[in-house]
């Protein structure tokens, strides 16, 4: 079952051990207002140990997000998934820092990791770092960043087919978090946390 | 056939091909840095006042720094007391004006001819032996177009103007802890100026040699091109087989003026150290590029394959719009060698591009990292970003590390990142060995496939030695 796990203001230190054959899924949620340092430490221990990190976090005013994930693979045959999504506005300030660790005899290992941010104002700024520290060779591991702004394509063609340019933008930002949601796995509570986002997106967009 | 039958001797050839000794007669000057040494290398090269003045100011400053310890490396405590700071080969008294042809011979099985007839066609070459400078040709006929190539000595005796404007204007004397020590005793290394809307119409290239033992090789380049006018310059480098660590702490400045566009290309094969990690050169290097006027562009490509210690990061500063970089990097690392490199973008400018594509292949015990910062200031209107870095492992003992920083201050602006590690597959191998292609044959095929993207963006006269190079440095890595 996933975990959710809605970020307070201030500091979230959480230390993971997932044990062998056991499977670890989480989704931080991030709303608009919260300025948080959210510090994960995930330790795969066990053979067939796999673990699932999301994240989402929508800044619009003047909010201070840090997050670090670390992501230690001890052993061979372990899976690790981390997908971290965020949209910075207003004078907000986003840093992200993840790094995977792949131990000498961690063979075997499946390590990935995305982070993805969109910046809709000159006063905010976005700084992320993904690291990649591997020591075994028989691993598959990545991990890809962007920086980015709303595709202006896109855009044109929602207007060509009657959409406001403020609905387009919307719906651009609920598409772009959209597959962090989608790994709530309970639908009513997915359907709160999309309603609440969607909320928070639009008055983004004004 | 003959190139193959070179790469398969190549292959089974276990020595460090440069690893020999030049027995010329050196005069050096005492170990130690002080202000009393730093005033005699400038007393040696002949220097006016600013340039002392110069070099002393960066000591004062070195002095007071710390070594930086941020890297990925392992890095034995350095005494700095210990090294010889200038060794030059004597020169004969009666024949001033002649190169000793000891060190013509040296070059000559380096691969770099020094006599103009016999050199690459259309390739000048300013050859740096220990503290100086042998010789650069074709000097004659660069400078009818105006081009200046020469040593540094010779370009701060002649062209004083030119060098105070430039120098240490893209890294500062006190950027960091090596460049300053460089500031400070820097020997010999090539200056390079291209005038105005003037094409270079050779490859220009400088060749640095570490000879004697107890040294340090310190050297400095500088290369402006002016307005609209274009230049290629390559760098190459080897040193003898010892089991003591030399350092080799250079700088090099790269200046680009509007529409001016610069193609820099380093094959840097210091000696590595041999299998249990004894000896092989530390090399710290600081060289960065300012892209200064509109539409100005700066291409780096480096292939690494040796020193003990790489710490090395090309960089560019983005500042005129519309200007563009690239940094095409292949690092390879065997044995027990440590590698830190990569690159900055600093995108100041509007409309300025650039592009990174790293590729790191780590052998044996050896440790592998690309480190690079792309930074995005509030004024880099619609700039761009993508960087692509790659990682291979070849045995379960050695290590690849990615270190991006990603820093973005403007909405318009667009970084992407994407980095992979994976080792060669099972089936890749198979497919070849089922072919009659051998292992080491076929790993040696695959790896250059996957630097294939760097090693094309190379001159056509390094791209062969290039390939040669990494089949060399990976031999014995599999099995």
């Amino acid at each position: 079952m996933t975990e959710v796990i809605i970020v307070s203001d201030g500091l979230l230190e959480r230390k993971i051990d997932v044990q062998a054959g056991q499977r670890t899924d989480l989704v931080l949620l991030v709303y608009p207002g919260v300025s948080c340092e959210v510090k994960m430490d995930v330790r795969l221990l066990g053979e067939g140990a796999e673990a699932n990190l999301y994240g989402v976090y929508v800044c619009g005013g003047s909010e201070k997000v840090r997050i670090s994930v670390e992501m230690h693979h001890d052993v061979h045959h372990c899976n690790s998934r981390q997908l971290f999504k965020g949209i910075a506005g207003g004078t907000s300030k986003v840093d992200f820092y993840g790094k995977i660790i792949v131990a000498q005899d961690a063979q075997k290992t499946e390590a990935y990791q995305e982070n993805h941010n969109l910046l809709l104002s000159d006063e905010a700024k976005v700084d992320t770092k993904p690291q990649l520290e591997i020591y075994a060779d028989d691993v598959k591991c990545s991990h890809g960043a962007t920086i980015g702004s709303l595709n202006e394509e896109e855009q044109f063609y929602m207007r060509s087919r009657g959409i406001t340019l403020e609905d387009a933008k919307v719906l651009q930002m609920i598409s772009f978090i959209a597959p962090v949601l989608e790994n709530i796995q309970d639908e009513s509570e997915r359907e709160l946390v999309s309603t609440r986002f969607e909320d928070a997106i639009r008055k983004l967009s004004k | 056939m003959s190139k193959d039958k070179e790469i398969l001797e190549g292959l089974t050839d276990k020595e460090y091909e440069h690893g020999f000794v030049t027995d010329v007669e050196q005069e050096f000057i005492p170990k130690g840095l002080n202000e009393d040494i730093i005033r005699l290398i400038s007393a040696k090269k002949e220097e006016p006042e600013w340039m002392l003045e110069f070099r002393l100011q960066a000591f004062r400053r070195w002095q007071k720094m710390p070594v930086p310890e941020w890297a990925h490396l392992d890095i034995p405590e350095i005494d700095f007391q210990d090294i010889i700071y200038y060794a030059a080969p004597k020169r004969d008294e009666d024949r001033p004006k002649e190169i000793d042809p000891e060190l013509e011979k040296t070059f000559d099985k380096l691969g770099i001819p020094l006599h103009e007839r016999a050199a690459l066609a259309g390739v000048a070459v300013d050859a740096v032996f220990d503290s100086v400078s042998v010789t650069t040709t074709f000097r004659a006929a660069l400078a009818e177009k105006g081009i200046i190539f020469c040593s540094f000595s010779e370009a701060v005796k002649e062209h004083p103007d030119l060098v105070r404007k430039y120098l240490a204007s893209v890294v500062p004397v006190g950027d960091n802890f090596y460049a300053a020590l460089n500031s400070a005793v820097f020997s010999d290394g090539s200056f390079v100026y291209i005038p105005k809307g003037v094409r270079c119409p050779m490859e220009l290239s400088s060749y640095f040699r570490i000879n004697a033992a107890g040294t340090g090789q310190f050297e400095r380049t500088l290369i402006v091109a002016d307005e609209g006018s274009y230049v290629s310059y390559m760098e190459g480098c080897t040193a003898p087989m010892r089991d003591e660590n030399q350092l080799h702490a250079a700088v090099v400045e790269i200046i680009v003026e509007k529409d001016a566009d610069v193609k820099y290309s380093t094959v840097q094969n210091w000696y590595p150290g041999d299998a249990e990690g004894k000896g092989g050169i530390f090399n710290f290097v600081t060289k960065r590029g300012i892209c200064k006027g509109s539409g100005s562009h700066l291409s780096w490509t480096q292939v690494e394959t040796g020193s003990a210690i790489t710490w090395k990061y090309p960089s560019t500063i983005l500042k005129g719009d519309h200007s563009s970089s690239e940094f095409y990097s292949v690092a390879v690392t065997n044995n027990f060698q440590q590698a830190d490199t990569g690159t900055k973008m600093i995108h100041i400018g509007r409309n300025t591009r650039s592009r990174i594509v790293s590729k790191g292949i780590s052998a044996g015990r050896s440790q592998n990292s690309y480190r690079g910062l792309v930074k995005m200031l509030p004024g880099a209107y619609n700039a761009r970003n993508f960087s692509q870095c790659d990682s291979l492992l070849i045995g379960d003992r050695c290590g690849a590390h990615t270190f991006p920083y990603i820093e973005n201050a403007n909405k318009t602006a667009v970084v992407e990142h994407e980095a992979t590690t994976s080792k060669i597959s099972e089936d890749q191998l198979f497919y070849c060995n089922q072919r009659g292609i051998g292992p080491e044959e076929a790993v040696g095929l695959i790896v250059n496939g996957y630097a294939r993207e760097v090693l094309s963006k190379l001159p056509m006269e390094f791209a062969v030695e290039a390939q040669k190079l990494l089949q060399v440095s990976l031999e014995g890595s599999v099995g």
